[in-house]
């Protein structure tokens, strides 16, 4: 009788705590939203909310001045117009070759070369051999999620050294910087999310729509841009609002190649700021409490607002074709002339341009990778990674440090956090239940929240609560970036875990406690292993949520040592090689020593990266092989 | 040095590279290669098909006869769907698929080297056992064929979409819900709109697979009116698991049975006088 009963208050408890894990993300976004706004008040108070979003002046400089008022001197609709046309801009460059990138690879991509070496020079022979061996579509999946892990500050590396370059010989030797460049790094950034996404969307299109247009008599050219990918629409533009969202958002890479100037953009090389820039070029300027700190609280609540927006809108793309408006009437005619004929040059030509797509992005990412390496590796020396880091010669080994605690710390309060809301949606919820959608809906919003604003509200919450700027905040901070993807990754593991497992479990008398436990979650583990590498990967690739909430110092060894203390991770450093260059050695010139150390630290990211990679890919091998 | 093989089976890069010599050889528009004036719709001669290593069709050779209804019939995997798909060389699209032997369509051999795929469909309209309207308008799913044989001109396309609905028989349910989807319609409403899609460019022969295995007695019965009401103007290749159905519409019947043809006549002499002591125990039901 006992036991009955223990079991089941077990079970009667353990609904409730899996229910407050799954509240998390309602209280994460509320409590974002709501930190942000309050600090925002006295900026909207004091300079006006009309004045402060339709001002065209930005320039805190002026505040002492007595020609300005302070109403005067914090508009922000210049940014919110760059941030608009980079957005759109990159959108439909990236977004574009993002579609055709998933076009070629769910129609045409072949699943292997068929090279052909008729020579007789027996190392060719192999390469050609080993190139003919490669997975293409294996290749090509593996090359989107790389794109997709690289860290944001190396694109803006790779932006100030290679795109940037490029533009300025195009704009007669001035500089490259600007709304161009912007665009362009930001297109590279986007492509991995709308190509991954659109890809799910063309490939859950049903087989049979493709075989009825080609028995109609199209070619797969015609049946894929006229029949398949309009199916595939509704996910296609959910893909681009994403898109969209992440341009908006995004700020490291943005900052690294915009110019900085807080104008409108009077051409493609003008430089900008964006609304993302605005906040992180001038937060290390701003006073506790100072109207310009407040300005720039309020800059992240309008970005937020119009990420919130822009991810909510998703919702309102219809899901399926419901008809065209209004009754068609014909006024056909009996007489007219009917001659079939052969048409259809243009999807052909699309065909080329899709392949030509998949072709540009994997040269970018081998481009990419190649760069990077070649640039770093002459850099890497045993001392820059693990020897003493003073002040004037950092070196990796306090970044090891931070990063490390960051991602032990950040996964072991998400870990649990996150596996619960996992379990409750996946194990509790009813299907098609209010709550859940609701609970769903958070944590979408969570995961769409830039990580500037992360950073702001880590900044504001645990930096404060923690008397300053220190790793742990960071981390804290880190914990709300990844839970979204702890939570679903693991969800979609749970949900493949058979019901019949669960049947048996429970026809043998276990409660649902026990059930979870000891039946569940060990055949999830897949799932929740691969959520921890993807959420280390993400923690190993954040800076700008990191800059405001661990801070920006570089720091010695034993000072990283204690979490209470500022130490930037891996990224952070790698920002800072570019945001604050080593000073002052004459001879050699500080920038370039910030260069080079960020081209060795960017080839450890770059491993670690790839590390990670395969891991889950050879995660999500064994799953497969399993099932 | 190098050079680039492409082992790909559907063949859009034959289709083009010998558009331009088709264009020349049928005065224009490169579509009517064939030539349907002779009794003979279809012959197909000693033909072969392997999946990899298993053979799925042996020695097949029939002829069926212009405007009249073939029905096909036989055991579950016996190769039914497969021949028909031979048929308009849809299964140039499955894997390790090969096809020995002759089909002759229109007196010109399908499985030739030149031969025009999208021309073959278009001439070989296809109805599959699951209806497949695209997620389209009614409107749009009619002219989404004359649309990519280049026809634009709206009187041109109402004209179509009217006489194929009418020719479906579809024209009084479906003339005033043109612009609704086509996926809002009943299933035996989407199936019929799949053939009236498929009459739209004017087929001389449409192939059926099990068109009605998916759908209620009453448009079943719809469906089968349909077919009747075609044989004037189409062929008709119909692949059935319903023996009264083979009865009550075919001219002509076939029997499969592990990837050959048993027997082939007349549908009455199959159902009241089949030779074949298998065929006979399939139609009496004697059979697994
Ligand atoms: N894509 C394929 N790859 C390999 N084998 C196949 C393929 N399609 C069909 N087969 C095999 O070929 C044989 C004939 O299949 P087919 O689909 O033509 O049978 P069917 O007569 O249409 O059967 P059913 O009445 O069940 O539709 C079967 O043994 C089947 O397993
Ligand atoms: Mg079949």
């Amino acid at each position: 009788m006992i036991k009955i009963n223990k079991t089941k208050l077990q079970d009667a408890g353990a609904k409730y705590v899996f229910i407050v894990c799954a509240c998390m993300s309602i209280i994460a976004v509320f409590g974002i939203i709501g930190y942000i706004l309050y600090a925002s008040i006295p900026a909207f108070r004091d300079i006006g909310v009309f004045n402060f979003l339709f001002g065209t002046l930005w320039n805190h400089g002026l505040e002492d001045s007595d020609k300005w008022d302070i109403t005067q001197i914090y508009g922000i609709l210049p940014m919110f117009v760059n941030s608009i046309i980079v957005t759109v801009m990159s959108v439909a460059i990236g977004g574009t070759i993002a579609v055709f990138t998933a076009c070629f690879m769910v129609f045409w991509c072949p699943d292997k070369f068929h090279l052909r070496y008729a020579g007789k020079n027996k190392m060719i022979a192999k390469i050609v051999s080993w190139i003919n061996q490669i997975n293409l579509r294996a290749f090509f999946d593996q090359i989107i999620k790389l794109l997709a892990g690289i860290p944001s500050v190396i694109y803006g590396y790779f932006g100030l050294s290679v795109i940037v370059p490029i533009l300025s010989s195009l704009n007669n030797g001035n500089t490259g910087l600007g709304i161009l460049a912007c665009s362009l790094v930001l297109a590279v950034m986007i492509l991995p999310t709308v190509a991954s996404l659109s890809k799910n969307a063309l490939e859950s299109v049903p087989q049979h729509y493709m075989e009825g247009a080609l028995a109609l008599g199209n070619t797969k050219a015609q049946a894929a841009f006229n029949v398949v990918l309009p199916a595939a629409r509704s996910g296609v533009i959910s893909a681009l609002i994403l898109g969209i969202g992440r341009a908006v958002g995004e700020t490291m890479a943005v900052n690294m190649v915009s110019g900085g100037r807080a104008l409108f953009p009077e051409g493609l090389f003008s430089y900008i700021r964006t609304l993302t820039t605005n906040i992180v070029m001038e937060m290390s300027e701003a006073g506790v409490g100072s109207t310009l700190e407040s300005a720039l609280f309020a800059t992240g609540f309008v970005l937020l607002v119009l990420v919130l927006i822009i991810n909510l809108s998703i919702n309102l793309v219809p899901k399926e074709f419901k008809g065209k408006r209004g009754n068609k009437v014909l006024k056909g005619d009996a007489g007219a002339k009917i001659v079939f004929r052969k048409k259809g040059i243009v999807p052909e030509v699309l065909k080329y341009v899709a392949v030509a797509c998949g072709a540009f992005i994997a040269f970018t990412l081998l481009y990419l990778i190649a760069f990077v390496l070649v640039s770093g590796i002459p850099h890497i020396t045993w001392n820059f990674l693990f020897g003493e880091s003073t002040l004037m010669s950092p070196t990796l080994l306090p970044s090891f440090i931070s990063t490390g605690y960051t991602i032990l710390i950040a996964l072991a309060i998400a870990l649990p956090f996150g596996v619960g809301a996992a379990i409750y949606l996946s194990e509790y919820s009813k299907p098609g239940s209010k709550v859940v959608s609701v609970i769903r809906t958070f944590i979408d919003t969570l995961a769409g929240i830039p990580s500037i604003i992360f950073g702001l509200f880590g900044y504001l919450l645990f930096a404060t609560l923690l008397g300053g700027r220190c790793t742990l905040a960071g981390a804290f901070t880190m914990v709300l970036v990844i839970l979204p993807t702890i939570i679903r990754s693991t969800e979609e593991s749970l949900r493949a875990v058979p019901m019949s497992l669960r049947e048996a479990s429970y026809g043998l008398g276990a409660g649902k406690f026990r059930t979870i436990f000891k039946i569940v979650l060990p055949n999830a583990f897949a799932g929740i292993a691969t959520a921890t590498v993807l959420s280390i990967g993400r923690i190993v690739g954040e800076s700008a949520a990191l800059v405001y909430s661990a801070g920006m110092l570089r720091t010695t060894v034993p000072n990283a040592l204690n979490p209470m203390n500022m130490a930037p991770t891996l990224t952070v450093f790698l920002y800072m090689c570019w945001a604050e260059p080593v000073a002052a050695n004459p001879v050699t010139g500080a920038a370039e020593i910030g260069l080079n150390q960020a081209y060795a630290t960017a080839v450890v990211l770059l491993v670690i990266t790839f590390l990670l990679n395969l891991i889950v890919f050879f995660i999500e091998k064994s799953v497969k092989k399993k099932r | 040095m190098f050079s680039f093989r492409k082992k790909d089976t559907q063949t859009d890069k034959d289709v083009r590279s010998d558009r331009k010599k088709q264009n020349k050889q049928a005065g224009g528009n490169g579509l009517d290669l064939f030539d349907f004036s002779g009794d003979v719709a279809i012959s197909v001669r000693d033909v072969d098909l392997y999946y990899g290593n298993f053979q799925a069709l042996k020695k097949i050779s029939m002829d069926i006869p212009k405007h009249q209804i073939t029905a096909m019939i036989g055991p579950s995997g016996c190769g039914k769907s497969t021949l028909l798909k031979t048929l308009n060389r849809m299964n140039d699209l499955v894997e390790g698929c090969r096809v020995e032997g002759e089909i002759r369509i229109g007196d010109k051999n399908i499985y030739a080297r030149d031969m025009d795929l999208s021309a073959l469909r278009k001439n070989v309209g296809m109805v599959f056992q699951k209806p497949n309207p695209f997620p389209m308008s009614v409107y749009d799913n009619i002219c989404y064929a004359p649309r990519t044989f280049g026809i634009h001109a709206k009187a041109a396309l109402d004209e179509i979409v009217e006489r194929s609905l009418r020719q479906a028989a579809m024209w009084d349910e479906l003339k005033d819900r043109l612009n609704k989807s086509a996926l809002g319609l009943s299933g035996g409403q989407q199936q019929r709109l799949c053939i009236a899609r498929a009459l739209a460019v004017q087929p001389e022969i449409i192939l059926m697979d099990e068109p009605t295995s998916a759908l209620d007695p009453i448009s079943t019965g719809k469906i089968e009116e349909l077919c009747l009401s075609l044989r004037d103007s189409v062929t008709i290749v119909i692949v059935t698991h319903n023996m009264q159905q083979a009865a009550r519409i075919a001219d002509k019947t076939a029997f499969f049975l592990l990837g050959e043809m048993v027997e082939y006549g007349d549908t009455e002499q199959i159902f009241s006088a089949p030779k074949d002591k298998r065929c006979e125990d399939y139609i009496t039901g004697r059979f697994g």
